[in-house]
């Protein structure tokens, strides 16, 4: 064994560049253990998934090593005969589970086709049951039978599951996870680090554990290096790092990350004046979809289940809830582009199901919405200044007073009258956000419903917006409904705020009600799951177990929460829980925390 | 095995709609023609009367719809009509024009049972040589996406797009048969006067399966888990024939059955070229003759024959890649 | 020109990302040489077919007893007045394909834009309000491609005598359903994107959206690609008047020059074989332009370029 001592990866002085010279890494110097989790972090463009690419020998074109050295236990990792012979030692996770099979075929197979490839003499009913066992200790619910099913039939925290199974089913001696919790939703994304802790504890491989994440850093490595620009600018333990950061980028970074517990404290809803200006009552929306093993079979998908809620005059309302919890069809129905089923949404007391078209026509201009992606929401074609002034030409305002309605309403948020003529092929996420909201400020609305509005963006935009919506409330008197996936977001800005969990409301409560004395288990996971380095009241080892949300097709009876919520007692299978008022201003639906009739 | 149940129940029941649609105009189309096919029938001699008469026992003179019934309930029982032209016997004896009365003709299916076989051989010679060119052409280009190659297949596509068939179906004749008598055509007297016609067909087809299977490929290498599967440790020989070609084989399957209507177009105008005795001859010659029993069989084989390899691709690329619902 | 350099000069930095797909499709189909290649081919070819029977005393129609096959120029016997030489008239080839060209572009561009109009239509109606509109277009696209359209063209084109205003209409209604479907399923795509959702919430009407929103976005994609069609379609012309319904003689088109030609191609070759060589270099002209575009669209649109 010659290279025995040699470390298990070695970089030294790795530059990697793109075709016209410009550098992507710049001479790293990095050493990973041979057992232990080196932590690396960075923003985005960083250069961290070059980086972690390259610790496989893979450098995608037209990339192209400038410089240093990659090694692996000694052996140059450029030379691909390298690669070949080490490549089945290192398991590589990415970011991206939803394309790391190919859609045509099974899961498990997939992954024994790996398994044989890389040991070779294993039979394949040996490698089946390996793998079914180690989808078993991912906590893959029924491992044989999902063995057999397609990438398309996972959902995304599965997939990623699978992903780590695929790396690990060959025991390799180095694991690199590529900001693996990322397009995670934040309970899933808490399940996964926490199986990666454990993993940790059981296999004695080295692990590179890349991310974005200060939080998810700091709970899982031994050491971290900050990566910014393509160089390693800092390196030290994660709490120090966390805790006193030295490098600019690495200020910013722990800056950045939100604050939940500490900090300012959280806004009060206003007791003044309780007009609702948008009441919803117990709307439901289900569509059905094509059951293709039924000749003229249909699914039902049960994407709102009876959500009410009142929104006041001048509240900043926030509405949270992960992927797939029907927050897009509410969004949907409010807007009116969809009807409900059932039920019915008041805007001032109106019922808008009852509205004539006129007054329908009507009452869009006092009601907008913000869509979520930037990059979607305006027509590509029509140079801004024409989009903006569309509002006001579909509601018959005359050219003269579009005209100037629309140079205000651009100065308001913030664009420059050159901007008039521009498309938005080029602009940026935020000024685009901006057009958009420009777009529905002319027309004066009462009501913003604001759907991600903010999501895409980075956080120093971010913020430049929330101050500006905090402006235009003051100065127009406006009403924000916030839809969002971010709690610290929503607990920044909303006094008042709605959880929702598979199309229903399981918690209503103030801001300070929700994230200080959440009354739904499901709430607390939430809260256990936010990436914060703040000390949090939760862990998610207490309030979260494993295990996905039920699929909206086939509902179980009870709560639907059930499944993954530790307090679960015999009534929550049998009988779905109510919206209670646990105190004045706060409403939970669950037979755990209802106080006894 | 439900699924494949249902699969089949209701594509065949869309099968038929496209069928009937078929089948009604092109019905229609013919019975809007001026001319009576009476007088056709019969001759420039026959009177008026008996014009009339067998008219009349055809059922010339009901509306449409109830002639389209009719005709349809004809086709149920394997009755495809009577061609109003060709004889009995000479069913190669190109528009033998003869005065005998109806019970002399040749019925629209033996017609087709004649000619069928014949064009279902030049078309499956024709996918084999379009097959051999278009295949490795297509690979090696979608695996080289942006290299000299695939600008070379960009090329020889645009050469074998531009060719008009007839043109090419003339030179051939005249250089290989005539001149080099290499290899005989026009007419059939043997398997050899297929290659010909066949190799006309595929460089019309070729193109088009060249360029959907260079571009599939060439999407299918760029997707991500092609090139996971390299880190994972999978070989490259693996990785493109279990995935790549796995996953570029639905696009080209789907063009290859939106295709066969098509082909068949071309089938057409070759065999009236080379003078080759199947459908496409047939029907050629009943255009122009107006034998409208024997272009409405056509019209309906043809249909079938569409949709049937339609059901059949679509049922192969739901085995590839089970995501796809039909 | 110039009026670009100023723009240029005045913003420099935005002008570049401000490009719209549809140029950026434009100068991508520029840097390939093929477009290049092909655009000459068209250029030299068309031009032709547009200046030279303006300015030759020769007649497409009229017969010279004396001067029947000629073989081309560049063969044995030929004379540099007959380029391709003569037909079993005396008539020249090279006048009577150029003529032949003008009356193929003429019907086959016609024919396209009739089909892209009427698809465009359909499409954008089935697309957007789907229902009976789309199923009803669907079964339609559907039938059309079971059966190959030649043989409804034969049987249209035996009753009604050939002109070019039918054998325009027969070309296009061969190839309407084709676009209905593409425009539709584009239409289906960009009808859930974000900023049409955007425009319902602002009130706007159906018709606006679909006018204003949809249509400029979906239609200059798919114009490009039309361009192949044209010579799709121009071969189409061609059998038609080589099967005897198409333009009918004594006007020429490629079809009926070599059909005519077909008797006399022992003795005789050019006659067929040179105007049909002179179709397949425009042809390939057209093809060459036109996947040059149907590329640079494709590196565009997936974000290659």
């Amino acid at each position: 064994m010659l290279h025995e001592t040699a470390p298990l990866l070695r970089l030294e002085g790795l530059s990697i560049s793109r075709p016209d010279g410009s550098a992507v890494l710049d001479g790293i110097d990095l050493t990973v253990p041979a057992d232990g989790v080196l932590g690396i972090l960075g923003e985005s463009g960083a250069g961290k998934t070059t980086l972690a690419k390259v610790m496989v020998g893979w450098v995608s074109d037209p990339l192209r090593i400038t410089g240093g050295s990659v090694r692996f236990r000694g052996e140059d990792l450029r030379s691909s005969d390298v690669q070949r012979k080490v490549r089945p030692r290192i398991g590589f996770i990415g970011a991206d589970p939803g394309n790391a099979f190919d859609p045509t075929l099974p899961v498990g197979v997939q992954i024994a086709e790996k398994l044989l490839a890389v040991a070779p003499g294993t039979d394949m009913a040996e490698a089946k049951k390996r793998v079914i066992a180690l989808l078993d200790a991912v906590r893959i619910p029924s491992a044989a039978r999902r063995f057999a099913e397609f990438p398309g039939q996972y959902s995304g925290g599965m997939l990623q599951r699978a992903v780590i199974v695929d790396a690990l089913i060959n025991e390799p001696d180095l694991l690199i996870c590529d900001n693996i919790i990322q397009p995670l939703d934040v309970t899933v994304a808490a399940q996964i680090v926490r199986l990666l802790k454990e993993l940790r504890a059981r296999t004695n491989a080295g692990i590179v554990f890349i991310t974005t994440s200060v939080p998810s850093v700091a709970e899982i490595a031994d050491e971290v290096a900050v990566l910014a620009a393509g160089r390693i600018v800092e390196r030290g333990l994660p709490m120090a790092i966390a805790r006193s950061p030295q490098h600019a980028v690495t200020q910013e970074l722990v800056a950045r990350t939100p604050r939940i517990w500490t900090g300012e404290p959280a806004p009060e809803p206003s007791t003044a004046e309780v007009t609702p200006i948008l009441q919803v009552s117990d709307i439901t929306k289900t569509y059905s979809v094509k059951d293709r093993s039924r000749f003229f079979g249909k699914q039902n998908v049960q994407a709102v289940r009876g959500v009410s809620f009142d929104v006041f005059q001048g509240d900043n309302f926030g509405l949270v809830g992960e992927s797939g919890c029907g927050k897009s069809t509410l969004s949907r129905l409010l807007s009116w582009v969809e009807e409900p089923d059932s039920g019915a949404i008041l805007f001032e007391g109106k019922n808008i199901a009852e509205m004539t078209g006129r007054e329908r026509f009507a009452m869009r201009r006092g009601f907008q919405l913000l869509l979520q992606d930037p990059y979607n929401c305006l027509p590509p074609h029509l140079p801004v200044g024409r989009t903006i002034s569309s509002s006001l030409t579909i509601h018959g305002v005359g050219r003269k007073e579009t005209a100037e309605r629309v140079r205000a309403a651009m100065a308001e948020v913030g664009l420059s009258p050159d901007d008039l003529h521009r498309l938005p092929i080029g602009m940026s996420a935020g000024q685009r956000q901006r057009v958009n909201i420009a777009r529905a400020l002319v027309l004066e609305p009462k009501l913003l419903i604001l759907d991600e509005t903010l999501s895409a963006l980075d956080p120093v935009e971010q913020g430049r917006l929330l101050n500006l919506f905090e402006r235009l409330q003051a100065k127009h008197g406006l009403t924000y409904l916030f839809i969002s996936h971010d709690l610290a977001m929503v607990r920044r800005v909303c006094t008042r705020i709605a959880v929702m969990y598979l199309g229903k409301m399981v918690e209503i409560a103030d801001t300070g009600g929700v994230f200080y004395d959440p009354g739904h288990p499901y709430t607390k996971a939430l809260l256990s799951a936010v990436p914060t380095l703040d000390e949090r009241p939760y862990r998610t080892e207490d309030v979260l177990l494993d295990g996905e949300p039920p699929s909206p097709i086939d509902l179980p009876p009870g709560c639907s929460f059930t499944a993954r919520c530790p307090e679960a007692m015999t009534t929550c299978r049998m009988k779905e829980p109510a919206l209670w008022s646990r105190q004045p201003g706060r409403l939970a639906a669950c037979h755990v925390t209802a106080p006894a009739p | 095995m439900a699924f494949l149940a249902t699969f089949l129940i209701r594509r065949l029941a869309q099968g038929v709609l496209i069928v009937l649609i078929v089948s009604f105009a092109i019905f229609t189309a013919l019975r809007l023609v001026p001319g009576d096919p009476a007088r056709l029938i019969l001759g420039p001699m026959a009177s008026d009367a008996v014009v009339e008469q067998t008219a009349r026992e055809m059922g010339l003179r009901d509306p449409i719809p109830v002639q389209y019934v009719h005709w349809l309930g004809q086709v149920l029982q394997g009755n495809l009509g009577t061609s109003f032209i060709k004889a009995k016997s000479g069913g190669e004896a190109a528009g033998g024009r003869d005065t005998s009365a109806l019970g002399d003709k040749a019925t629209v299916v033996a017609l087709l049972e004649q000619s069928l076989p014949m064009t279902l051989q030049l078309a499956a010679l024709a996918l084999v040589f379009a097959f051999l060119i278009s295949v490795p052409i297509g690979i090696v280009a979608g695996m080289n996406s942006g290299g000299w190659f695939d600008r070379f297949a960009v090329y020889l596509g645009s050469a074998f797009v531009s060719i008009p068939n007839f043109w090419l179906a003339i030179v051939l004749a005249l250089v290989v048969t005539a001149e080099l008598q290499w290899i005989p055509s026009i007419g059939y007297q043997g398997f050899s006067y297929t290659i010909l016609p066949a190799f006309v067909i595929a460089i019309e087809m070729s193109p088009i399966f060249m360029r959907s299977l260079t571009s599939s490929i060439a999407s299918a290498k760029q997707r991500n888990f092609v090139a996971l599967a390299d880190v994972r440790g999978l070989s490259k020989r693996r990785i493109f024939l279990r995935h790549i070609l796995r996953n570029a084989a639905v696009p080209v399957l789907n063009i290859f059955g939106v295709q066969i209507g098509a082909m068949l177009g071309g089938v057409l105008i070759v065999e009236y070229i080379f003078n080759y005795p199947g459908i496409g001859l047939l029907t050629v010659q009943a255009v122009l003759e107006r034998d409208f029993p024997v272009i409405q069989g056509v019209a309906l084989i043809s249909a079938c024959i569409f949709v049937v390899i339609n059901i059949l691709v679509d049922l192969i690329s739901t085995k590839i890649d089970p995501r796809l619902d039909f | 020109m110039p009026s670009d350099t100023v723009a240029t000069a005045v913003a420099p930095r935005v002008r570049v990302r401000m490009e719209t797909p549809g140029r950026r499709i434009w100068r991508a189909t520029h840097r390939q040489f093929e477009f290049k290649l092909g655009l000459f081919l068209l250029v030299v070819l068309v031009g032709a077919a547009l200046i030279y029977p303006h300015f030759t005393k020769l007649s497409p129609t009229r017969m010279h007893i004396m001067q029947r096959f000629w073989p081309p120029a560049f063969l044995p016997g030929g004379h540099w007045t007959h380029l391709l030489g003569t037909d079993q008239l005396g008539r020249d080839l090279f006048l009577r394909s150029l003529i032949g060209l003008q009356n193929a572009l003429m019907i086959s561009v016609s024919a396209v834009i009739i089909m892209f109009v009427v698809g465009a239509i359909v499409g954008l109606l089935a697309g957007f309000y789907g229902g009976i509109i789309d199923t009803v277009l669907m079964r339609i696209t559907d039938a059309q491609l079971a059966v190959p359209v030649i043989i409804l063209a034969i049987t249209i084109l035996t009753v009604h005598r050939p002109s070019p205003e039918s054998v325009t209409l027969v070309l296009a209604l061969s190839g309407w359903p084709g676009y209905a479907r593409v425009v539709r399923s584009v239409t289906l795509a960009e009808r859930q994107r974000e900023y049409v959702r955007g425009a319902k919430i602002l009130g706007a009407s159906p018709i606006r959206i679909m006018l204003q929103m949809i249509a400029p976005n979906v239609l200059p994609p798919i114009a490009f690609v039309a361009v192949l069609d044209i010579a799709r379609m121009m071969i189409f012309e061609a059998i038609l008047g080589f099967i005897g319904i198409g333009v009918q003689p004594p006007t020429p088109t490629f079809g009926n020059i070599i059909a005519d030609g077909r008797q006399y191609l022992i003795n005789a070759w050019w006659i067929s074989t040179m105007p049909g060589a002179f179709l397949f270099l425009t042809l390939l002209g057209i093809n060459l332009v036109g996947s040059s575009i149907e590329r640079a669209r494709n590196q565009v649109l997936e974000g290659r370029i």
